[in-house]
């Protein structure tokens, strides 16, 4: 437990020294990372020791702040300090030019430590708070080059994605926390079993985060942020932890919510794996298949085995990190990441191109690399979940996909030629660089113990590695060959902007509010109907036998019937103004009026005073007349 | 005339002399020492309810003393306010003052 407190500490204790400090940010940072790190090796060594633990803070009444200590958060917190000690070595290098070195590190410190407090989180409300401070540090940490053109934009977009999405969450906890009456993950999870809408909220919230379809677009914004922190949040830690969320809370799923799971996973893959096809720039077409390989996460968790999803984020960890650091130093040394301004960058760099390549590969799947030993239980899970004859086929189009876009990312940078020319602080991108590239090649051996050091049953199935092995390779080939990218010409433009939705908030907020106004143009309409047919039916009553009975009661009805018809018009008109014209009504009313009110604010004192002894005056005067 | 009306009628009164002041005056200080004299009046009635009222219970006496300080400190905050002012501009005059206002 000791050693899994070290692990928020250390960055927070570094994040203090180089703000207090202000100079040598690096070397405070790397100690940090280092320092989560060793806490993390000895969480891992105590939970493989049967170690198990959840440590209380004071916090509101009854509901502690709960750290908790066992075999999966320690796998996790292993995972995020292995990748961010890496990724906080290649910085050293990459941001040797940077004049705001401090800003950096302590930014990425923060995260750190604000990361390992979601992983370690015991209770929802902790959970809660550090989720939305990585929403911070992403939103910082996106925005680091707030100078530069569309960065403000592309953090205020990824902020406020994330931001609404994580109103399901809110919702979610509220909901746990009160029917279950305690805040520990564990317990009102267990207590709260099939809760159809509790479950749809946490999934609101894990696709905000996870950036699936169609909350997708702000992650491919995101790359705008320097590479470290592609790597380190937007690939490995920050994104995942929309996964984590559902992993930790998958025994409250039950069979229509895993559906629902394996559908946004099925539909991120194949959106964002075309996407991944067809994108003109090396950071984005990463960042889709990011999202397209969250989208195989969600996809074992839907099919009942959050275990297989586990396995896929920490292998997905290692082998994206090093895509994204790999491509920073290509960045580096052509000053872009476009592929029409890399081509042959690969063979300029060979090093560095073949570290690149073992993580791709690792990434399609090839074995012995990492991909192939965690996308295997992925596959068998969907083979073995009762909706396999959808998921299945689903994974392997997933796998196709992946095989394909990385073949063509490789075939880009390899073909061509480019002036090899010195990067600085190569030495130290190259080691974080070898480190992650390494863990992507050999971790894969490694996953079936993790999963079983976790408590669960890894699925394995012969016919689907086999089955997987040959659409990876598949999808390699025709990637390198240049097939797919004839094929995906047609679609070319729509997926490079990633399919966002209607760009930007259109077909999220414009057109459902549309859509209402409509339903209620259709409410209203019903009901002018309907007061025409009651004005019918009474003039039907009225000039029947009633009506030589009694003249006044025809009147009366009618008189309904058509003031009910002019009111029906009345409230029709009123919805059929624009939405827009009622919003621009109220603000330059609201404009308006704080310009009247502002004339009141004159600034000679004892005109205020007066102003006020006067209402005083009011309210006491209102106040006796009251009694 | 009972003598808690009796009080009473001299809190309204300093409390009426000091509302006067503090409209009247433009000087900081004259002004400050009319609110001064509003507070003075209400505590004059806070004394007179708890002397003829309820004299076993002491909140009364502790709620006025929480006043007193409240006053002082209120004064100390007004008179830097003041001082500040009157060495930038010279002056504690509140109509020269419409400057602050932002």
């Amino acid at each position: 437990m000791i050693a899994s407190l070290l692990a928020i500490i250390g960055p927070l204790a570094a994040l203090t020294l180089i703000v207090a400090c202000r100079r040598t940010p690096a070397v405070f940072a790397l100690g940090g990372a280092l320092v989560v790190f060793g806490g993390a090796v000895g969480g891992l060594i105590d939970a493989s020791a049967g170690g198990h633990a959840s440590l209380a803070f004071a916090g509101m009444p009854d509901l502690p702040l709960r750290l908790q200590h066992d075999s999966l958060t320690a796998i996790l917190s292993l995972t995020v300090a292995t990748v961010a000690l890496l990724v906080f070595v290649y910085a050293v290098g990459y941001m040797q030019a940077e004049p705001d070195k401090v800003r950096f590190f302590a930014e990425m410190s923060f995260f750190a430590a604000a990361m390992q407090g979601v992983v370690l989180a015991g209770d929802w409300i902790l959970l809660l708070a550090c989720w939305e401070l990585i929403g911070l540090a992403s939103y910082l940490l996106i925005g680091f080059w707030y100078e530069r053109p569309l960065v403000p934009v592309a953090a205020t977009r990824a902020f406020l994605t994330t931001r609404g999405a994580d109103l399901g969450l809110y919702v979610a906890v509220f909901a746990l926390v009160s029917t279950a009456g305690t805040s520990e993950v564990g317990q009102s999870v267990a207590a709260n079993t099939g809760q159809f809408a509790i479950g749809m909220l946490l999934l609101l919230a894990a696709m905000g985060k996870s950036a699936q379809v169609p909350f997708h677009g702000w992650l491919q914004d995101a790359m705008l942020g320097p590479t470290p922190v592609s790597a380190l949040l937007h690939s490995a830690t920050l994104v995942a932890a929309g996964v984590i969320l559902l992993i930790r809370s998958a025994p409250l799923f039950s069979a229509p919510m895993l559906t629902a799971v394996a559908a946004i996973g099925g539909l991120t893959i194949l959106v964002t794996g075309v996407t991944a096809l067809a994108q003109p720039d090396l950071k984005r077409m990463l960042a889709a298949s990011t999202s397209s390989q969250l989208g195989f996460m969600l996809i074992g968790v839907g099919a009942g085995s959050p275990i297989a999803a586990l396995v896929h984020l920490v292998a997905h960890a290692a082998m994206k990190a090093a895509l994204f650091l790999g491509a920073g130093i290509f960045q580096h040394a052509l000053d872009s990441t476009v592929f029409a301004e890399l081509r042959g960058v690969g063979r300029a760099y060979p090093r560095v191109f073949i570290l690149f390549a073992l993580a791709g590969l690792a990434l399609a799947g090839v074995p012995p690399l990492a991909g192939f030993w965690s996308k295997d239980p992925i596959e068998a899970a969907t083979m073995e979940s009762p909706l396999g004859a959808f998921l299945f086929p689903l994974a392997l189009v997933g796998l196709l996909l992946t095989g394909a876009y990385v073949a063509r990312a490789l075939r880009l940078l390899w073909q061509g030629s480019a002036q090899r020319r010195p990067v600085p602080g190569m030495a130290w991108m190259l080691v974080g660089l070898a480190g992650v590239s390494l863990l992507a090649t050999f971790l894969g051996p490694a996953l079936v113990p993790t999963a079983q050091f976790v408590g669960g049953r890894l699925p394995t199935n012969v016919s689907s590695q086999l089955l997987g092995f040959g659409t990876a390779v598949l999808g390699l080939l025709a990637g390198w060959s240049g097939f797919t990218d004839r094929l995906a010409a047609p679609i070319a433009s729509p997926a490079a902007r990633g399919f966002r939705v209607g760009d930007g908030w259109i077909d999220v907020a414009v057109r459902p509010a549309l859509a209402l106004a409509r339903a209620a143009d259709r409410l209203d309409l019903s009901l002018y109907d309907t007061s025409v047919s009651a004005g019918r039916i009474g003039l039907g009553l009225a000039t029947g036998p009633l009506a030589r009975a009694d003249a006044l009661v025809e009147r009366l009805v009618l008189a309904v019937g058509s003031d009910g018809l002019l009111l029906a018009r009345a409230s029709r008109r009123f919805d059929e103004v624009d939405l827009d014209g009622l919003i621009g009504q109220l603000v330059r009313a609201t404009q308006l009026l704080g310009e009247r009110v502002r004339r009141l604010q004159t600034g000679f004192v004892s005109r205020e005073l007066l102003l006020a002894a006067s209402g005083a005056a009011v309210i006491l005067v209102l106040a006796l007349a009251a009694r | 005339m009972s003598p808690l009306v009796l009080a009473l009628l001299v809190g309204a009164g300093l409390f009426g002399i000091g509302l006067y002041g503090a409209l009247s005056q433009t000087n900081l200080v004259m002004i400050m020492m009319g609110i001064e004299l509003m507070l003075g009046g209400a505590l004059v009635n806070l004394v007179a309810f708890w002397r003829y009222l309820h004299p076993d219970v002491y909140s009364g006496q502790v709620f006025v003393l929480v006043v007193m300080t409240a006053m002082a400190v209120e004064m100390a905050v007004g008179f830097a306010v003041g001082i500040a002012r009157f060495r930038a501009r010279g002056s504690v005059e509140m109509e020269e003052a419409v400057d602050l206002k932002g």
